[in-house]
């Protein structure tokens, strides 16, 4: 039984993740524009994607604030909008060569390699890109990630109940394109984090016959 | 000028992809839980990258209909549900990325004229960066570029519907040209197909 919301508007990208037969039993698919308290009572955690809708996001920003005041997750990749949270995301170039060019210089310099997400991960592992930076979080957060600048990149905070991890790498976004192949060390931790279970260590795989006319929405 | 719909996910950013220009005047229309746009006053839906191929699969009629009266279609994305009349994108990890490259097909109407096929294969060096799996084209569309496979990744639909679609595999298509700078290869193909359907289209309008 899935045990993690995928918050889903429709993008190729997140419903290739949550239909591979890898994480497929752990993710659940919540169209945005249905989502209510009911699709998200019996669930440990929340997914928020990059390329999500940050406008109906902020109309259902009560059900995410309720959900963490149950004390369950909510973790949150890439863009975000003040509207619905307390930081200040800012749009930057993504550089998705420099370990091509420079690779001596990656988007994050530093990582608190204690959280469960990052444990055992390599600096390779632990950034591929990113998508912007937060400017200012809430004094309560935790800082996890910051790039060179002092910028940061990744941060957490149980201000609201339960545990609200936010990042503007976006894991789910680009596991589901595949053009990285070493995501699934991220995201299997980070899955493991959510709701208790660890994926096989395998890689994930498709399965076409969730394409076309068998598509699970 | 052509008129097209462009239908937005909400996504941040989307109108610096799509410019209105001599060619093409955009109308936005942003997906809300009860999406059901008007296409009648249209020449050209444009599907852009990250878009929600849920809401799409529920207009699928309309599309239908919008095509049949002879318009045309982009979608430039993974469209995973079956709401492409004839064709179906696919995803597949199962070939290294960097064994992609893109091969041309015939191209009867010169939409991949000028396009510099290298700016696909290799950014910075890495291919398989542009786009993701492959197309299940319709019997008798034309495929302007395969893959090392042999698998469809951009293909010309004249033989489904009464219009005309351009799909891609994911691959992002744009309509600006930033000052100082030639038109990259998303953009050329992409104006090709606009010359391609304001041919077609303007005795229509005239």
């Amino acid at each position: 039984m899935a045990k993690i919301g995928l918050i889903f508007n429709g993008v190729w990208s997140h419903y290739a993740l949550a239909t591979a037969p890898k994480y497929r039993d752990l993710y659940q698919l919540l169209y945005v524009h249905d989502l209510d308290a009911a699709a998200v009572r019996d669930l440990d955690a929340l997914a928020i994607p990059f390329q999500s809708n940050q406008a109906v996001l902020t109309e259902k920003k009560a059900l995410i604030y309720d959900f963490l005041r149950a004390g369950k997750k909510v973790f949150l990749e890439g863009d975000s909008s003040t509207a619905w949270l307390d930081a200040q995301w800012e749009d930057r170039p993504v550089n998705n060569y420099w370990w091509v060019t420079d690779p001596t210089k990656p988007p994050v310099s530093d990582t608190n390699y204690d959280h469960p997400v990052y444990q055992g991960l390599t600096p390779r592992q632990a950034c591929w890109h990113t998508h912007g930076v937060y400017t200012r979080v809430p004094a309560s957060a935790e800082i996890i990630q910051t790039n060179a600048e002092g910028d940061i990149i990744t941060w957490q905070t149980h201000e609201h109940g339960g545990t609200l991890l936010a990042t503007t790498l976006d894991p789910i976004v680009e596991h589901g394109v595949q053009q990285i192949t070493h995501l699934d060390n991220y995201m299997d931790r980070l899955t493991e984090w959510l709701c208790g279970v660890r994926p096989e260590p395998t890689r994930l795989t498709i399965d076409a016959a969730a394409y076309g006319p068998g598509a699970l929405v | 000028m052509l008129h097209a719909l462009l239908i937005s996910n909400g996504l941040a950013g989307l109108e610096k992809y799509y410019v209105s220009n001599e060619l093409v005047h955009y109308t936005t229309c942003l997906i809300t839980k009860d999406f059901n746009p008007d296409l009648a006053p249209y020449d050209l839906l444009v599907i852009p990258n990250g878009s929600d191929h849920v809401a799409m699969l529920k207009i699928k009629d309309q599309v239908r209909a919008f095509l049949d009266a002879g318009k045309a279609l982009v979608c430039c994305d993974g469209f995973f549900t079956a709401w492409v009349p004839g064709n179906q994108w696919v995803m597949d990890n199962s070939r290294r990325t960097q064994d992609v490259r893109y091969f041309p097909g015939p191209d009867r109407h010169g939409l991949l004229r000028n396009l510099d096929l290298a700016e696909l294969n290799f950014s910075h060096g890495m291919s398989g960066w542009w786009a993701c799996g492959y197309i299940q084209a319709a019997p008798g569309a034309e495929v302007l570029l395969a893959d090392t496979w042999q698998r469809p990744v951009v293909v010309l639909d004249e033989v489904s519907t009464n219009g005309r679609m351009l799909l891609t595999a994911s691959g992002p298509l744009a309509d600006v040209t930033y000052a100082g700078r030639s038109d990259s290869a998303l953009v050329t193909m992409y104006r090709n197909f606009l010359n391609l359907i304001s041919t077609f289209s303007d005795p229509a309008h005239g």
